[in-house]
């Protein structure tokens, strides 16, 4: 399916990251001086609850190779519930993806605190060499027209 | 008399009685003044009409979306999906329950023009009302079959058949007017920020859109068929929502318009839901 299927392959992976959690960590784990490749795109939501799952969809229409999603831990979503809903949105749409054809490997959901500096690199570099591993992503090849 | 034509005589009465003592102001119900036998949506208003009012193997449309926005009380000739999309634009504070009379129909399942039955009524569940303000029985319906799920598919053929299904499309949204459950005044398609549909209607926009579609159906779709009765083009418009809200059956127990008192399964949550397909958590089966 793919020709791009080898180490040196950095995919494009389109990271939706909660303010209050997840992009705080991704700052931590930068003044911290965290290693991780540099696959991701973020996109800061003001919680994950606000994340539509047409985002989702259209990053991955549009090229991306991946994508992922993090927010506060159950329990500590600045706006008490979001993420609670956001949790089945999520659960349905990889369903739905893997459905319409997408690799289930391509789509990760995660929750990640602003402490866990750590934890967040760990999280890209594990995301990053999930998607790497399939190559490019299977929707590209069947976009029509001149968008990318 | 066929056991359908006294339905459809007691459909009549009904509408009589409902008008005469001002129960209801407008009955919705079907005509048979369309193209093939194919009844069409009529709304009987004065009583001198209701010999307007069918019911037969055509009675195809779901009229449910019409009770939205009206004034005063209706009253819906409704099979039994149709009633399901009715309890559910309840149930999502669409209409009040107090506005609309159910006439629940015991459905013997639709056909075409041929005579052959539907899809979506050939693996129908739900074939008598489950919520109604009087029932108009039909003792020839018989219980429904266990209910049948697509097989599992490998990616490679998944990704194949959404193609297919996309190539046969030509964007022309037919689907999303049918269907009762596509009430947005403005939908995601029809924004022009970021632009989900572009001007040329590429693969891309086609399969946003299903996509899109889907999500916003999952655990809400009544399987009444009415978009893939509605699409020329011949494609399978259901399939993806089909498993989406199959799938919301199985993880949160939820069937949609069943009743009047159960939370959707998407407006609402567990704080111990299962986290399938998470990093970490379960696999997707
Ligand atoms: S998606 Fe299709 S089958 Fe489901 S409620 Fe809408 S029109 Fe009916
Ligand atoms: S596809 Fe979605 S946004 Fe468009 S009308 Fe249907 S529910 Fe609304
Ligand atoms: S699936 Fe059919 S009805 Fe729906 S937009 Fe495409 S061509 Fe039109
Ligand atoms: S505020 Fe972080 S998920 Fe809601």
């Amino acid at each position: 399916m793919s020709q791009t299927n080898t180490a040196d392959f950095t995919p494009t992976i389109v990271a939706f990251l909660c303010n209050w959690c997840s992009y705080a960590g991704a700052d931590l784990a930068g003044t911290g001086r965290q290693q991780y490749p540099p696959s991701i795109r973020v996109v800061r939501v003001p919680c994950s609850g606000r994340i539509n799952p047409i985002y989702i969809l259209k990053a991955l229409v549009d090229g991306a190779d991946g994508v992922m999603v993090s927010g506060c831990h159950p329990g500590d979503c600045h706006y008490l519930a979001g993420n609670y809903y956001a949790r089945r949105r999520f659960t349905v749409l990889k369903k739905l993806l893997t459905v319409a054809g997408v690799n289930p490997d391509r789509v990760h959901f995660t929750w990640v605190s602003a402490s866990e500096g750590a934890r967040f690199a760990q999280v890209v570099t594990d995301v990053t060499d999930k998607v790497r591993a399939l190559g490019e992503s299977e929707y590209k090849s069947r976009r029509g027209g001149e968008r990318a | 008399m066929s056991v359908l034509e006294t339905q459809a005589q007691k459909v009549r009465d009904s509408a009589k009685k409902l008008l005469a003592d001002a129960t209801a102001q407008t009955v919705i119900g079907y005509a048979d003044e369309g193209v093939d036998g194919l009844c069409v949506p009529v709304f009987i208003t004065d009583v001198k009409d209701v010999g307007r009012l069918v019911w037969n193997r055509r009675s195809v449309p779901n009229l449910a979306s019409y009770l939205i926005g009206r004034k005063g009380k209706t009253a819906i000739v409704a099979k039994p999906c149709d009633a399901r999309a009715v309890v559910n634009l309840i149930v999502e504070n669409q209409i009040k329950r107090d506005d609309v009379h159910i006439i629940g129909m015991d459905c013997p399942g639709m056909t075409d023009a041929a005579g052959a039955a539907l899809h979506a009524c050939e693996t129908c569940q739900v074939n008598t009302s489950p919520v109604f303000d009087e029932r108009i029985e039909n003792a020839e319906v018989k219980p429904v079959s266990p209910e049948k799920r697509d097989a599992e598919r490998g990616l490679d053929e998944n990704l194949a058949r959404f193609t297919k299904e996309m190539e046969k499309c030509i964007l022309c949204f037919s689907c999303r007017q049918a269907c009762y459950g596509c009430y947005c005044q403005t939908c995601f398609m029809d924004r022009g920020v970021p632009d989900w549909h572009p001007e040329s209607p590429d693969m891309g926009a086609k399969m946003l859109y299903h996509l899109g579609r889907a999500m916003h159906l999952a655990g809400r779709c009544v399987e009444c068929g009415a978009c893939e009765n509605a699409c020329a083009s011949g494609v399978d418009v259901r399939y993806l929502i089909r498993e989406v809200t199959g799938f919301v059956k199985e993880l949160y127990g939820y069937d949609t318009g069943l009743s009047l008192e159960d939370q959707p399964a998407m407006l609402t949550y567990q704080p111990d839901d299962r986290e399938v397909g998470f990093l970490g958590g379960e696999a997707h089966g």
